[in-house]
């Protein structure tokens, strides 16, 4: 049976989002030392994922039309991008693949609550998976102060929907792509990491010394371009139409309904033949 | 007597290979974002460089920099199924096959390499002229001692790979985390993916000295004419010794650790 978000849901939400984060608090005070070993281990990633960026705009005083500090920004908006989707879609949530192609679904499915609702608040960590957001608005503060732009609260609300339309889009696509777990289990139960391999490799790159071609098609079939280039060049002001600011929560909303629609057939063909992990031939018994 | 070392090895590698596909159908997706990067960082070359010289690097040499680093880039990163054998516990099995630990998984590698040869390097190399960057090493010595280079290249990562696992069998940690961190922090020292003479404040010359940079800035380094080829490989040999001397030491005492993970 469907159900629909109501105010019912929407404080439910808020409710289990809460609990999540006690259990997120819980864990890291009780295992220190993985908590250590994993935060430790995505800081390190994100540092390293904007280092040789960040390395190069030093070397050379900025990459092309980006000064030193637009760079800073733009790695900013790329680490806070994925500091949000850590925070909000934990425990392979983004990896939507992995659950599915390992009959992990089944898990959420027998919940007593809507699917979505389980997805929102599953994955929830704001304290052991902030190792991206806070050097993310470290960056974003060290380039603020540097850059001449004037920062009203209409351009933070803007900075922060196109935050939140970055990350809606980045999970969108990984559950466009990782519905195909739903037809091929087993081969595609990792086509979430490549499409995320995708996103986290190619957004710190500034696209304007692409082709108009290749560049079209990362906005469009390949729309890595919105996780961090666009919407960063909008906000600083780089060139671009007027409606340049709106765009990548547009194209988050677009992507999205095709992501849920991608997935509600996927659900319906799941429903039909389900998991082949409890089978005895199946995969991963 | 020693053919059948060398058959198994074969074996070994044409079944990681013919596996890779079985396992993975969608591995074109991965070959397509690895295409994908190649666009990225010539034209992100080209926009930083134009036609200045950086760290004694014009940008045709950077170019090809670039383009041998991703037709070679499994060997340069030179990573086995270790950890996961580690993990899942197969390595118990493994220590069962009558061939060595380090040939398997060299065969595993190599096995995976020759696929990916096939299908991403060779049709990469072959579209070099179309990118506007010449594949050809900076001369004839260049291009007879890439090779040496890069036997020593893998073994250093080989030993590298042998000491990682060891160190984590040693912390007993989680192999997924490990990876990640080892991986990324890889990528930055390694000189794989920003040549070492092109980073600021002197960073280049002090990651030279790192065995990260034996594993992909050396050989890339000879295959460019950048450098003296003599001195980076005798500082590839160096690391190789002296990282296989301690991986198997650390192996050999921590033999209990692995029997007890095993299975």
């Amino acid at each position: 049976m469907e159900v629909r978000p109501t105010t019912g849901n929407l404080s439910r939400l808020l409710k289990l989002w809460r609990l999540h984060a006690q259990m997120d608090l819980i864990w890291m005070m009780r295992d220190l030392r993985s908590f250590l070993m994993y935060s430790g281990s995505d800081l390190l990633i994100t540092a390293a994922g904007v280092t040789a960026m960040l390395l190069l705009a030093a070397r050379f005083d900025g990459i092309g039309p980006w000064s030193r500090l637009q760079v800073v920004f733009l790695l900013s908006y790329a680490t806070l991008v994925r500091g949000l989707l850590d925070i909000f879609f934990n425990y392979n949530v983004l990896f939507i693949s992995r659950r599915v192609g390992r009959g992990q679904l089944d898990h959420t499915l027998v919940q007593p609550q809507p699917l979505w609702l389980s997805l929102l608040t599953e994955g929830f960590t704001p304290f052991s998976g902030s190792a991206a957001l806070l050097p993310g608005l470290g960056l974003l503060f060290w380039s603020l102060r540097g850059l001449s732009l004037s920062v009203s609260p209409q351009w933070v609300a803007w900075l922060l929907l196109n935050l939140i339309g970055s990350a809606a889009l980045t999970t969108a696509v990984s559950y466009l792509t990782g519905s195909l777990a739903f037809w091929a289990p087993r081969a595609g139960e990792e086509v979430c990491t490549s499409t995320m391999g995708l996103f986290n490799e190619l957004k710190v790159f500034p696209l304007d010394g692409l082709s108009g071609a290749t560049r079209l098609g990362l906005l469009s079939v390949l729309p890595v371009g919105f996780a961090a280039w666009y919407p960063a060049r909008a906000l600083l002001r780089l060139g671009g139409p007027w409606w340049a600011l709106g765009a990548t929560p547009l194209v988050a909303l677009l992507a999205s309904l095709l992501a849920a629609w991608a997935f509600r057939r996927g659900l319906a063909h799941y429903g039909r033949t389900g998991s082949q992990r409890y089978s005895l031939f199946g995969h991963r018994r | 007597m020693l053919s059948a070392p060398i058959r198994g090895f074969g074996k070994t590698a044409a079944m990681a290979a013919s596996g890779f596909v079985g396992d993975s159908p969608l591995f074109l997706a991965d070959y397509l974002l690895r295409f994908l990067r190649v666009l990225l960082l010539l034209s992100l070359w080209r926009m930083i460089l134009g036609n200045r010289t950086a760290g004694g690097m014009a940008i045709p040499v950077v170019l090809t920099y670039t383009l041998i680093a991703e037709v070679f880039s499994e060997p340069l990163t030179c990573r086995t199924e270790l950890d996961v054998a580690l993990w899942n516990g197969s390595i118990a099995t493994r220590v069962l096959r009558p061939m060595s630990l380090v040939a398997q998984f060299a065969a595993d590698s190599c096995g995976k390499w020759a696929f990916g040869l096939c299908l991403f390097s060779l049709p990469l190399l072959l579209a070099s002229p179309w990118l506007g960057v010449s594949p050809m090493p900076a001369g004839v010595r260049a291009g007879l001692l890439f090779p040496v280079s890069l036997a020593l290249a893998v073994s250093v990562g080989l030993a590298l790979e042998f000491l990682f696992g060891g160190w984590m069998l040693m912390l007993e940690q989680n192999p997924w985390a490990f990876g990640r961190m080892r991986g990324a922090v890889t990528l930055l020292l390694s000189g794989k993916l920003l040549p070492l003479p092109l980073l600021p404040w002197g960073l280049g010359a002090i990651f030279g000295w790192l065995p990260f940079a034996a594993v992909a800035a050396a050989p890339l380094q000879v295959y460019t004419g950048i450098g003296n080829p003599y001195r980076l490989m005798l500082l590839q040999a160096g690391w190789s010794v002296v990282l296989w001397l301690a991986a198997g030491r650390l192996w050999t005492s921590n033999r209990e650790r692995l029997v007890a993970h095993g299975g």
